[in-house]
């Protein structure tokens, strides 16, 4: 059922995480110190490397000023509002309560995160695929890279499963259809010129082969 | 010697006398209960000289459990857990409480007195789980009655009687006299099928008499005051309720609960430790002492051929820590997220299980005035999202109390989507049918959406597509779950039982693979 391509390879190295401001508490003791902003990693999985089981995507290596718009997004409830869109609505209030201050922190926090390869859990044509993804390399690049200037983040090296659910979010008008969501609602019209989940498939079948 | 009624007796006199209907609902009665053996005796070999090092993932009851009885065994033990206290979903919530809601912490304010919590996770303990019994025994938990059922609670549905709330008595005690007169005009037709003689014939219709409350001639339910007095009865003749035509009280899918909520697992009389649930948690950590280390989040596991090593963050940096063995009670939601190297079908196992959704909340009610109602402790029932409110059994007669608002364990995302003022106001609106002034007298609101709470993401594991979806491929991937990895990784928690969301549950998946160690430990040994 779940083709891994890619294996996870860490080394377990005794390393200290950039910024003293980051520390956990060292003993159930210091009760209050305990609680901070730093929930990523319950659902992102540790280093942000994504976890299936929560379907929550990885954050490792992803672009920090991506990562600044989605959190202001968020917290705006320019995304994570649409009922149907079952992930962003976990993310929202999470979001919601953070300050300006806190999201430099948790960007910065999050932004030391090395990236790793994620697994490739789905099986479509990338052949099919290659024709779909013309449109997409416009903003997002040929290779996947994303482009700063354009606002489009990378797409190459992310959770295959976490894609094909914004596609069909985008899709489907629950994601990207808030006002003030320019960017997003971009995307709708694209996710549109899809067919059906085939050729959702197919497409970010195409991306999991553009590697990173 | 005595003669016994033997089951299969039993079974045929219900047939003959109640039809084969009957038969197969007793039958699936009987087999409510999954058997609990007699408390688990795991006479443990000592470890291996130099082969004794064990991490435990999770400071949950059954990585609890498996520290404490390796430790006995004369293991060296270390509990890695995420979060800042002990207990997983045995948590308890009193004055000072933090509930780490991702997205809502919530500070409980409530007077700060012994019988000022709320169970948020586990609250009842069955007297036939075994084994959880036998550690609050030997741990010193001290334990007290819990009520689950009380006659006097209401059940309220707006499809039922105008909407307006009925005594739990005056629901059972009019279906039960419905049933028992069908019991009564079925009777001639059983003893066709099996003839008794008289005196059995007297002694069945006595019963089925006894059961429903009946006309002493003519065998018919018109009432009984087992349903409760409209006024007087102790110097006055007690002046009887109307009886309520089945027809009304069946427009509700509720009243079932008034017999099936009062058996098995869920009988009338439980148990609670006195303070809190969390006590039978303290029981484990005032033993188990630094083994525990807290707000230490595992980031990955590494099963090798003769042992398994794992990272953790702690203190500001990253540790890693190499293990003889490894019991890994983490959520398999979470497990998803930290890097391993575990086999693929063990991983594809571990996807497959679903986050489960129960919801439960709590107000600090000003006065406990449930008792002016004659109601001390049991459940009312609602058909309503908040479900079922709990009476504290404990704490009788004091100024104040905590009341269960809402107990939703299977559609609880209903809840966990609302914002907390929204969780507040329905919990208020719907409470409000059971107890008009309901508004007036509750104040300083918790909620505890399981699905969202940090380090956990969900209440106990779903396996399958759904309630009672165990199909033979579920099956499949619960054995691949249940074997170890090299046999040096264990996967465990409630989430590994056939019989989830129980504390007896965390502990028979900790028994179990403590016992498969033990079996290889032993060989090797042999071997060697």
């Amino acid at each position: 059922m779940f083709k891994e391509i890619s294996t996870m390879k860490r080394s377990f190295m005794v390393l200290a995480l950039a910024g003293g401001s980051l520390s956990l508490p060292a003993s159930a003791e210091m009760d209050t110190a305990y609680y901070n902003d730093h929930y990523c990693t319950t659902c992102h999985g540790a280093d942000g490397i994504g976890s299936e089981g929560v379907q929550a995507p990885r954050l490792a290596g992803m672009e920090p000023w991506y990562l600044k718009r989605q959190l202001e997004h968020f917290r705006a409830g320019m995304r994570g509002m649409h009922r149907e869109d079952f992930q962003g609505t976990e993310m929202q209030p999470m979001a919601a309560k953070l300050s300006d201050e806190s999201i430099a922190e948790l960007v910065a926090w999050v932004g030391s995160w090395e990236y790793v390869p994620t697994p490739v859990t789905l099986e479509g044509d990338a052949e099919a695929g290659r024709a779909l993804y013309a449109s997409c390399s416009s903003c997002h690049g040929a290779n996947g890279e994303g482009s700063p200037t354009l606002g489009a983040p990378a797409l190459a090296g992310q959770n295959d499963w976490y894609l094909v659910t914004q596609l069909q979010n985008f899709k489907a008008g629950y994601r990207g259809s808030a006002p003030g969501d320019t960017y997003g609602a971009q995307m709708i019209p694209m996710a549109a010129s899809l067919a059906d989940d085939t050729a959702i498939r197919n497409v970010v079948s195409y991306i999991n082969t553009l590697g990173r | 010697m005595k003669h016994s009624v033997s089951r299969r007796e039993f079974m045929n006199l219900v047939s003959a006398t109640l039809g084969t209907g009957a038969l197969i609902q007793l039958g699936s009665a009987l087999s409510l209960l999954p058997m609990t053996a007699q408390a688990a005796s795991l006479s443990l070999a000592t470890p291996t000289p130099g082969k004794g090092k064990v991490v435990i993932l999770g400071a949950g009851i059954s990585g609890l459990t498996v520290a404490w009885e390796l430790t006995k065994a004369g293991y060296d033990c270390t509990v890695l857990e995420a979060s800042n206290r002990a207990g997983g979903r045995v948590f308890t919530v009193r004055s000072g409480t933090v509930i780490d809601e991702i997205g809502n912490r919530q500070v409980c304010e409530w007077d700060k007195e012994p019988h000022m919590y709320f169970n948020a996770g586990a609250a009842r303990i069955p007297s036939t789980h075994r084994n959880l019994l036998h550690y609050c025994k030997e741990l010193g938990v001290e334990l007290e009655m819990f009520i689950n059922e009380s006659k006097t609670a209401y059940m309220q549905d707006d499809n039922m009687m105008g909407g307006q709330r009925i005594r739990n008595a005056e629901v059972s005690t009019n279906v039960r006299g419905f049933l028992a007169e069908l019991f009564a005009k079925c009777y001639t037709a059983a003893q066709l099928n099996e003839p008794f003689t008289e005196a059995e014939s007297e002694t069945i219709l006595g019963l089925i008499r006894q059961f429903g409350d009946l006309d002493r001639s003519k065998m018919r339910y018109t009432g009984s005051a087992r349903a409760g007095y409209v006024s007087g009865g102790f110097l006055e003749h007690g002046v009887q309720k109307e009886m309520i035509e089945i027809r009304n009280l069946m427009k509700s899918r509720l009243i079932g609960s008034t017999f099936t909520a009062n058996e098995g697992e869920t009988g009338p009389m439980l148990m609670q430790p006195v303070g809190g649930m969390d006590m039978v948690v303290q029981g484990f950590t005032r033993k188990l002492g630094d083994k525990v280390i807290y707000g230490a989040p595992v980031v990955g596991v590494q099963v090798k051929e003769d042992g398994v090593e794992v990272a953790y963050d702690h203190g500001g940096s990253r540790h890693s820590i190499a293990a003889d063995y490894c019991f890994n009670c983490i959520p398999a939601h979470l497990m998803t997220g930290i890097p391993n190297n575990y086999p693929q079908d063990y991983l594809a196992s571990m996807r497959s299980i679903r986050r489960g959704e129960a919801y439960k909340s709590a107000f600090q009610a000003k006065t406990r005035f449930w008792e002016d109602e004659d109601i001390y402790g049991g459940i009312s029932w609602i058909n309503a999202p908040i479900s079922q409110i709990w009476y504290p059994p404990h704490g009788i007669h004091k100024a104040k109390g905590i009341i269960l608002s809402a107990y939703n364990f299977g559609g609880g995302m209903v809840f966990t989507k609302m914002s907390q003022e929204e969780r507040v106001e329905a919990a208020l609106a719907q409470g409000e049918k059971l107890h008009p002034n309901y508004r007036d007298v509750v104040e300083k609101p918790v909620t505890i959406a399981w699905h969202r709470m940090n380090h956990m993401l969900g209440c106990s594991a779903r396996w399958g597509s759904g309630f009672g979806g165990w199909t033979d491929e579920v099956q499949t991937l619960f054995d691949r779950l249940q074997q170890p990895v090299n046999g040096r990784h264990y996967f465990i928690g409630d989430q590994m039982a056939y019989h989830g969301a129980w504390q007896e549950s965390a502990i028979a998946s900790a028994h179990w693979a403590l016992k498969d160690m033990d079996q290889r430990v032993r060989s090797m040994a042999t071997q060697a």
